[in-house]
């Protein structure tokens, strides 16, 4: 058995009255990719961010290679050999990438020369390492979600790190860049690297875990060899019961066409030659690897981006969106992404949250009317089952689940005629997903047309009446609802099914 | 070539003002008053590259004038008591840095936002300094005036120390580990957190060094009259602010560099004088200085729309 | 299972919260500094008369000078609840008198017509801040650094910097000058701007934007909220406020010059921010406004009553050094109880 790498014991912390961490332990050996699982507020991040030395534990130990250490700060933990990629890169989008990079390997000394051409070279033989095709001198900024990423996995190989921890590193990658990253894992791992691989995504953790950690309320759960697991027993242990049915069944009946897209396109956003129905009462989902096009359809249809080919006809009137408000008064609702961004204002409370979008018809006269607004956000409230102390809670005082069901609201407010939901179970736990899916399906059954973009593959094929498959901006193809996940990944990929 | 855009770009707006005074107004290139006015903008270049640190560091300071008035006017108490120069320049040095601290404790140590505090401190150093002197004059003693030197040596020397400052601030920027640090700060402090950088501790600093640079450049403003007059610094703040983000320095940090400010500071330094050359009323400086800051930040906003498509 | 909804707290803490608000506790300070100068700054003079800050006249005084002031703080505060800033409001108010002076002067329009005009002037002035940040979406503290600039220098030029406009009609003067039912005659008009600019932020959609544009614009685009038409009406409201302003300053001093209104901006800010208004956008009140433009207002002249204060003839930079004081004050108040918690959760033991 090999030596453990990283052993915490008894780690406890609590942010002020919530206790985050109940006393954790964890161990993490060389050479393995030990997955920690756990739903939202389990305490996985609080975890890595002690780890990281961005947190100070309450109590417990930590010890790196069976030296206890005490007062962690970022920059001890990282002279221990500790890396961190976070989900969203943590770089500097005005500086350039060998710049970057050198900024997390070279000391913190503020009194010595820069050796640019160094810097360089580090950079280009990091990445190339990594099989990137990136170029040191290229500002951050200008590069692409997932090319950030790996600017990151090349900071924390460059940094020579015995322990590697990956929170949710695949959310933006594509398919490419996914194996790209596995194999990048699995090279660590044959370099004696310890990896703390944290996500979302069950599948993954079967296929590149050797151990996992469940940790539920701040509390772990037990850690099992991957060999002795299954997707089932993991679900069962993070939310501590059986799942009976993960997704309801469809009880649609597909009306009028609500929906029809004809060549649809727009430069900007790499998006051409769409054409495809909705009707109302139907879920279609729109499948595809992240970069497919398939947020940037939906900003197209919701106005953000404006189309510059083909038409849209909504209930068989053709509009073409120029801005969010247009869109919005043809009866299109847009539950977006990035939830704590453009989803939910997380300082204003719930009720103004949930009339966002109907500032025109609640407030005729741009009077604000408060018992109008309190009785429909109480309405919400009941219908969605939000977990919160009223609709004068704000934003930011609910869980992720919680958020997403306002901004549900928001839009269900506008009694809109097709409902875009952009990946509407991302960072949600089991539990308020499995609403969520409950929701929709009553939407569409009162007739609603729903367009359900999601990565999460069996979501879109639990869900789905009929499934668009997207690639490289455009419709792949249709397939019906029944279809199986390696059926729809073919047409993602491209390879003949 | 394509990053150093928005620097060439005022340098060749620069150069096309100076053209046109060569071809227009020749009279311009006087040596004399050319060097006037090289030593009068000697401070303001000094409090130029120390606010291009603040603002690289996503801060601002708006405080800089009134702790320019202040620090004249204590460094001329001192010197009025026969304190020598080279111990009046360190103290007024001190007592800059001293300001900057205030500045840097009440934005990196507190967390509030930098001109909200710094417009807070510019008004209670500005009226207590109006409380205290009630606008008297502060008359310096013999040899203090351009070190006792001759005036056109003294003006040599100030506008050769103000560049030497430039210089050296502008490669420890670019070569120095702690200034590739205030870029960091500037662009992103949580990632500066991560990568190991106090990005509290640093913009600490920075107000601390650029009240120290205020200190200095009070003094090169000291030695150029027999008296110190209190209200030198105002609206100084502006003057710097405009110069920098003419430059190309990014009001949203992590951008530009000095030399960008460096012509920046030029190109609204030339405004007054050409005016006179070329015979238009003098009213319209202020008007005109407006609008290269407006036409400034207007061609950024170009250029970033059209970057994104 | 949804939980019913219910009041979240008892109603005995819900007043506490609200007796101890930031716009409160300005309330409480500002009872004590009148009270304070109430009985320190009034005197009986050698020939019996009561004089300072306790009279009638000493009070309406007061309200009089602190209209145009209060009009640039009434006019920052929607700007920077949507999250902006607008600097250069001061120099608005300098190029709005003197274009005013010049439509009645130089042009020999009718009163009536040049104060349209001047309100126009200062609409068009707003809508270049707000086309400029939100068409090409540039930072509002320098692109309002910029016009700043501009219009203080349009305004020197117009003037050559010595023109001054005079000898306004009597019935204009009034406006400045003179009392209407009890009260000075500007002061009815800045209540009712205030009452108006109090609908807007606190009862219509337009408010609700601007808090929603200052915590998210991104969120608030996305929500289907016109976010440039409501930030770009925030600057043009500030333009014409600031226009409207400058009439009221040309009618109490009887004269339009090109320096009219330098330094404002800056206690308009400050009168803002005390009262309680985030510079980071979303939260913020009118009548926190209210209250901190009244707290600078006595604070300045209640100074000026008192006899030690006379006696040292520095009343403007007291002022001036305890409103500073009192902003830096406000803000660390504001702060403070944070990083309280934040030393208590690192210092258990020693927090006890």
């Amino acid at each position: 058995m090999s030596p453990a790498l990283l052993e915490l014991r008894r780690l406890a912390k609590s942010f002020g009255g919530a206790r985050a961490l109940r006393g954790v332990d964890f161990e993490l050996r060389a050479g393995e990719v030990h997955a920690l699982l756990g739903e939202n507020g389990a305490g996985k991040s609080t975890l890595i961010k002690i780890v990281t030395g961005a947190h100070q534990p309450d109590s417990g130990t930590i010890a790196v290679a069976g030296t206890p250490v005490a007062d962690l700060t970022p920059a001890s933990a990282r002279a221990l050999g500790i890396a961190c990629i976070y989900q969203q890169p943590a770089l500097f989008p005005d500086l350039s990438v060998a710049e970057n990079i050198a900024l997390r390997l070279e000391s913190g000394a503020g009194a010595r020369r820069v050796d640019w051409r160094a810097r360089r070279e580090r950079a280009f033989t990091l990445l190339n390492r990594i099989g990137a095709a990136i170029s040191p001198e290229a500002e951050v900024r200008s590069l692409s979600m997932p090319e950030q990423q790996l600017v990151e996995i090349a900071c924390a190989l460059g940094a020579g790190a015995r322990i590697v921890i990956m929170d949710e590193p695949t959310a933006s990658l594509t398919q490419k860049e996914q194996h790209l990253l596995f194999a990048v894992v699995r090279d660590l791992r044959t370099q004696g690297v310890g990896v703390i691989y944290i996500s979302h995504r069950l599948e993954e953790i079967l296929a590149l875990a050797d151990r996992v950690t469940v940790l539920r309320d701040g509390e772990s759960v037990g850690t099992h060899p991957i060999a002795e697991i299954d997707e089932a027993k993991l679900i069962k242990l993070m939310v501590g019961r059986e799942v009976a049915q993960i997704y309801p069944p469809s009880e649609a009946t597909p009306g009028a066409v609500a929906l029809a897209l004809r060549g649809l396109g727009c430069r900007a956003s790499g998006v051409h030659s769409v054409s495809f129905e909705v009707r109302a009462g139907e879920i279609f989902g729109l499948a595809g690897l992240v970069g497919a096009g398939r947020t940037e359809l939906a900003r197209i249809l919701f106005g953000l981006t404006p189309a510059d080919a083909g038409t849209i006809e909504l209930g068989g009137r053709p509009i073409a969106p120029q801005s969010p408000q247009e869109a919005v008064a043809q009866g299109i609702a847009y539950v977006p992404e990035d939830r704590r961004r453009h989803g939910v204002v997380l300082d204003l409370p719930l009720a103004p949250n949930m009339t966002m979008a109907i500032h025109r018809r609640i407030f005729p006269g741009t009077w604000l009317r408060p018992r109008a607004e309190r009785d429909l956000a109480l309405g919400y409230i009941r219908d969605l089952a939000v977990k919160c102390t009223g609709p004068e809670a704000l934003g930011g005082s609910l869980s992720g689940g919680n958020q997403q069901k306002v901004s549900l609201a928001r839009w269900l407010a506008t009694q809109p005629r097709l409902l875009i939901l952009d990946e509407p179970t991302q960072g949600v736990d089991v539990g308020a997903k499995s609403e969520i899916h409950r929701i929709i399906r009553r939407l569409a059954k009162e007739g609603l047309a729903v367009l359900l973009i999601s990565s999460d593959l069996p979501e879109v094929l639990g869900m789905s009446d009929r499934i668009g498959v997207m690639r490289g901006g455009t419709l792949a193809g249709t397939l019906p609802g029944g279809a199986d996940a390696p059926t729809v990944m073919a047409l993602a990929l491209g390879q003949a099914a | 070539m394509k990053r150093h855009f928005r620097e060439l770009s005022v340098a060749g707006a620069l150069l096309a003002v100076l053209a046109a005074m060569a071809v227009f107004a020749p009279a311009f290139y006087q040596p004399q008053p050319l060097l006037s006015l090289a030593t009068r903008e000697a401070p303001t270049l000094i409090v130029a590259c120390g606010m291009a640190f603040v603002i690289i560091a996503r801060q601002i300071d708006i405080s800089v004038g009134s702790q320019f008035s202040v620090c004249g006017v204590c460094a001329g108490l001192l010197a009025a008591r026969g304190w020598p120069l080279a111990a009046v320049l360190p103290a007024s040095v001190a007592i800059g840095a001293l300001l900057g601290a205030l500045n840097g404790f009440l934005v990196a140590g507190l967390g509030l936002p930098s001109i909200v505090v710094t417009l807070a401190t510019m008004v209670t150093l500005r009226q207590g300094l109006n409380l205290v002197r009630q606008g008297e004059f502060v008359n310096l003693p013999d040899g203090v005036q351009w070190f006792g030197l001759s005036q056109t040596t003294g003006q040599w020397l100030l506008v050769g120390f103000a560049l030497l400052v430039l210089v050296v601030l502008a490669l420890a920027l670019r070569h120095l580990a702690a200034g590739r640090f205030v870029y960091a700060i500037g662009s992103d402090a949580e990632a500066a957190r991560l990568a190991g950088i106090r990005p509290q501790r640093g913009t600490f600093f920075i107000f601390v060094f650029m009240g120290a640079l205020v200190g200095l450049a009070a003094m090169l403003n000291l030695v150029q009259s027999p008296q110190v007059q209190p209200l030198t610094g105002n609206g100084l703040e502006l003057k710097v602010i405009a110069a920098v983000v003419v430059g190309g320095v990014a009001i949203s940090g992590g951008r530009g560099n000095l030399w960008g400010a460096f012509a920046g500071l030029l190109l609204l330094a030339c405004v007054a004088p050409a005016l006179i050359h070329l015979r238009i009323e003098a009213y319209w400086e202020k008007a005109i200085q407006g609008a290269i800051i407006l036409l400034a930040v207007v061609a950024d906003g170009w250029r970033s729309r059209k970057a994104k498509g | 299972m949804a939980e019913i909804p219910k009041p979240k707290s008892s109603s005995a803490s819900v007043w506490k919260d609200r007796l101890l608000s930031h716009e409160m506790i300005l309330l409480y300070v500002l009872i004590a500094l009148w009270v304070f100068f109430y009985f320190a700054g009034t005197t009986v003079n050698r020939r019996g008369v009561v004089v300072g800050f306790g009279t009638l006249d000493r009070q309406f005084d007061i309200l009089r000078h602190s209209c145009e002031i209060g009009l640039l703080a009434l006019a920052l505060t929607p700007v920077i609840i949507t999250g902006g800033i607008d600097l250069s409001v001061g120099s608005l108010l300098g190029l709005s008198a003197i274009l005013f002076g010049s439509f009645w002067h130089d042009a020999g329009l009718p009163i009536p017509v040049a104060i349209a005009l001047t309100l126009g002037v200062g609409a068009v002035a707003g809508g270049l801040n707000g086309a400029l940040i939100t068409q090409l979406k540039l930072p509002p503290l320098i692109v309002t650094l910029g016009t700043y600039s501009l219009f203080r220098g349009l305004a020197e030029a117009i003037t050559r910097g010595s023109v001054t406009y005079t000898d306004f009609p009597a019935g204009f003067l009034f406006l400045g000058q003179e009392r209407l039912l009890g009260l000075p005659a500007q002061a009815w008009l800045f209540f009712a701007v205030a009452a108006a600019i109090w609908l807007l932020v606190h009862r219509t959609t337009f408010g609700r934007s601007f808090r929603a544009i200052g915590f998210a614009p991104e969120g608030a685009r996305y929500a289907g909220l016109p976010v440039d038409r409501r930030v770009a009406s925030a600057y043009v409201i500030a333009g014409v406020i600031a226009a409207l302003a400058a009439i009221i300053y040309t009618a109490r001093l009887g004269q339009a010059k090109a320096d009219a209104g330098t330094g404002y901006e800056l206690f308009a800010i400050t009168a803002v921010v005390l009262g309680g208004t985030s510079i980071f956008g979303g939260t913020g009140s009118i009548y926190g406004t209210l209250i901190g433009v009244a707290a600078i207002a006595v604070l300045k002249n209640g100074l000026a009553c008192l006899p030690a204060v006379m006696r040292m003839n520095a009343a403007e930079e007291i002022s001036g050094l305890l409103t500073g004081a009192l902003l830096l004050l406000a803000l660390t108040a504001g702060v403070l109880p944070r990083h309280w918690a934040q030393w208590r959760a690192r210092h258990p033991a020693r927090a006890g």
